[in-house]
């Protein structure tokens, strides 16, 4: 049994990490801010071995999406840790993400009077390709090049596929390899609706045609690759604002007559589900999904990512980020509402006021079990303020204390979310749940969902926010599913459905 | 000038590949409500009778209206995404002028001809009870329509009442665009030197959205 872990590293290690590289490489360490940029980047792949919550060691991968090389950047463990294992654990932890990133060979550089390194490398399979003379200076030591070849087994037959995704205010083109996150790119028009208080279906489907192109061109960008290197196409045909996905579908299927490439027409909110394909390599069945956004709030059983999926229920009026922006209004804060009650709640009692938590009473549950309703909810919080300020100003009461009135309102949606979501997982016999949408930007709805899932002893997924809000990368990790397993691509004539069912994860 | 894929979506789907002005395909679907489920098989159909890859395509010429919002949408979506996948030039046609080219050579125009002659209003549905709507003198020298007023939005009334004041006798046209056109007035700009890359939807009416006045007072109306 070992007593140290290795992780993944956060920004917080840096100090920690830069201590050791000071230790271990006295002549040649690297800056604090080279550091900070290494463990930052999008192509860097860094680990921690920790004991007792001390750094005692690190390492970094280099690989960048558009080679298929990876590169061992740096390896240090403290003196005092050495002969432990640690740096083999790390190595194995460097040489794993390689794989997952689907690197063909990793190579790194050795100091040619370290025997005891060269072993280490040579006894996980890499060879000694080339030696650099007078590499390492001042000291003017020669490098061992070495290299690792991984087993060919994914390359070149990973499709790439470009993903569009249109179907609410964000214009995202995303770019996977088969289960790997090559690009995510998006363009919101969220500024533009702030003075509407909420999403306009004409402003958001403008915005759509103005970013197309820019969105595509960043992302190509992004991920080092040309329209030549796309093997497929994906786009969002619903569910979502009409208007919207038009642009996204005309966009697709032009695109994929021009380029010859195939379009598959996917289901945004599986695309919610999907998306932990890119963080996990596969999204985990069966699971419970909480999807939560501006324009959904929907609960669905997923038994299989592409041919089982079960909307349990769905909101009966109201979304739940609908409700955040109308509470918003109600306390003269900004849109979008979410992180600006987020914002006013901290700090406020939670049970200050008991809000209604709608259809969780015994007579909802035969029709609507796993359905939500926010609309008396948010038709409460406006009633109890206007109320409050009535009496405030007739002196009769104290001022409204927004924070309490936030909090208050802020747990009644997040309790009736994660409360539903919970019981679907224990009556269905589901171990997982997996959450998405914007709302998941909620600090307290993440809080929640912790601690119940907890409780309950249910696995709880939460990917990154890049990924729960809407965005192109999840549509293209979804048509990457469907091209890996064969399918057949859509054909062009289909067209914007805005209800589409969760039952159609693809339409042909 | 080598081979043009015209696309205009004011109306219903309409596409052409032109070489040199000349159609070798078109493809109209007169139905104004399924844009998005016919542009993808009307460009490739398209190009399929004219016999031209995508990758010989080095210009791509759209309507940009005026026309109903939702479908003009479509048909620029695809055109921009069509000259992005294949690398061709992209350019705007102002849909409106495409239309005067054609009617003003059918009724016996002549490039760089008197421009004292009856000018003609083209008029196209706007819904809502109103026209798009734009004037034209003449054709210039290399036959491209010269525009004296509009592209506007208005009621029929209206726009009757403006001509009756200013005491213009214009000649109507009113007939559905097609890609054609849009190609046919592409080869006189481009003899011209007059085209432009602007493929910006003209829309002329602002998003139905109401602003409240007060955030405040509009959130407070849920209870109401």
């Amino acid at each position: 049994m070992t007593d140290w872990i290795i992780r993944p590293t956060v920004e917080a290690d840096l100090s920690a990490i830069m201590a050791i590289e000071h230790e271990c490489f006295p002549e040649d360490a690297w800056s604090e801010d080279n550091m900070r940029f290494e463990l930052l980047a999008h192509h860097t792949e860094y680990f921690v071995a920790v004991r007792d919550e001390q750094v005692i060691g690190y390492a970094g991968l280099s690989k960048v999406p558009s080679s298929d090389q990876g590169d061992v950047q740096t390896i240090a463990v403290l003196p005092a840790a050495r002969g432990e294992g640690l740096g083999r654990a790390l190595m194995d932890a460097l040489i794993t993400a390689a794989k997952r990133l689907h690197a063909g060979e990793i190579f790194l550089e050795v100091r040619a009077d370290n025997p005891v390194a060269q072993a280490l490398y040579l006894a996980l399979g890499f060879d000694h390709i080339d030696t650099r003379k007078n590499y390492y200076q001042p000291a003017g030591i020669d490098a061992w090049i070495m290299r690792l070849t991984l087993p060919q087994r994914s390359i070149g037959r990973e499709p790439v596929v470009l993903g569009i995704e249109s179907t609410c205010d964000e214009t995202g083109v995303g770019i996977v390899r088969g289960t790997t996150l090559l690009a995510n790119v998006i363009s919101s028009s969220m500024d533009e609706h702030a003075r509407f208080g909420g999403v306009v279906p004409e402003i958001a489907a403008r915005a759509h045609l103005e970013a197309l192109k820019p969105t595509l061109d960043k992302a190509l960008a992004e991920a080092n690759l040309s329209l030549n290197d796309i093997d497929a196409i994906a786009v969002a045909n619903g569910p979502g604002l009409g208007g919207a996905v038009m642009v996204g579908v005309a966009a697709a299927k032009a695109l994929s007559v021009a380029t010859g490439k195939p379009v598959y027409a996917v289901n945004h909110l599986v695309g919610h589900v999907g998306v932990d394909i890119l963080e996990r390599g596969q999204v985990e069945t069966p699971t419970v999904a909480l999807l939560v956004s501006g324009g959904h709030t929907s609960l669905l059983l997923v038994r299989d990512l592409l041919d089982d999926v079960e909307l349990l229920g769905e909101t009966i009026d109201d979304a739940a980020g609908e409700a955040f922006d109308k509470v918003a209004r109600v306390l003269g804060l900004k849109y979008p509402g979410g992180p600006e009650i987020d914002r006013a709640a901290a700090g406020g009692n939670p049970n200050a006021i008991r809000f209604p938590r709608g259809l969780t009473q015994a007579k909802d549950m035969e029709k609507h079990r796993y359905d939500f309703s926010f609309s008396g909810l948010k038709t409460a919080v406006a009633r109890w303020v206007e109320v409050a300020e009535t009496k405030a100003a007739a002196g009769e009461g104290a001022e409204i204390n927004i924070a309490d009135v936030a909090a208050s309102f802020r747990e009644a949606v997040a309790d009736v979310l994660v409360s539903k979501a919970v019981k679907a997982c224990v009556e269905h016999n589901v171990p997982r749940l997996l959450l998405g949408g914007g709302v998941v930007a909620n600090a307290r709805l993440r809080e929640l969902a912790t601690e119940r899932c907890a409780a309950a002893g249910i696995e709880l997924r939460i990917p990154a926010l890049s990924l729960c809000t809407d965005n192109g990368a999840m549509i293209a990790a979804l048509g990457a599913q469907l091209v890996m397993v064969g399918r057949q691509p859509s054909s062009l004539s289909f067209g914007a459905d805005s209800t589409l069912p969760v039952t159609t994860v693809q339409t042909l | 000038m080598g081979h043009l894929l015209a696309i205009d979506t004011s109306s219903g789907t309409s596409v052409a590949v032109l070489k040199d002005g000349v159609p070798l395909a078109e493809i109209e679907i007169a139905d104004t409500r399924s844009h998005t489920e016919s542009i993808g098989d009307a460009i490739n159909d398209a190009l399929k009778q004219a016999g031209v890859a995508p990758s010989r395509i080095q210009a791509v010429a759209v309507g940009r209206g005026p026309a109903p919002f939702t479908g003009l949408r479509v048909g620029i979506a695809a055109a921009i995404m069509f000259a992005e996948g294949v690398g061709a030039k992209l350019f705007g046609i102002v849909s409106l002028d495409a239309i005067a080219k054609q009617e003003l050579a059918a009724r016996g125009a002549v490039p760089g001809g008197d421009q004292a002659a009856q000018p003609l209003l083209v008029t196209s549905d706007a819904r809502r009870s109103e026209h798009y709507w734009a004037l034209y003198s003449g054709l210039d020298r290399h036959g491209v329509p010269v525009c004296i007023e509009g592209p506007a939005v208005n009621r029929p009334a209206d726009i009757e009442t403006m001509l009756a004041e200013r005491e213009i006798e214009a000649s109507r046209a009113s007939v559905v665009i097609s890609a054609r056109a849009i190609g046919e007035l592409f080869e006189a700009q481009a003899a011209a030197g007059v085209l432009s890359d602007d493929v910006t939807a003209l829309y002329l009416r602002n998003p139905d959205a109401v602003e409240p006045k007060n955030l405040r007072d509009f959130g407070k109306r849920v209870s109401g």
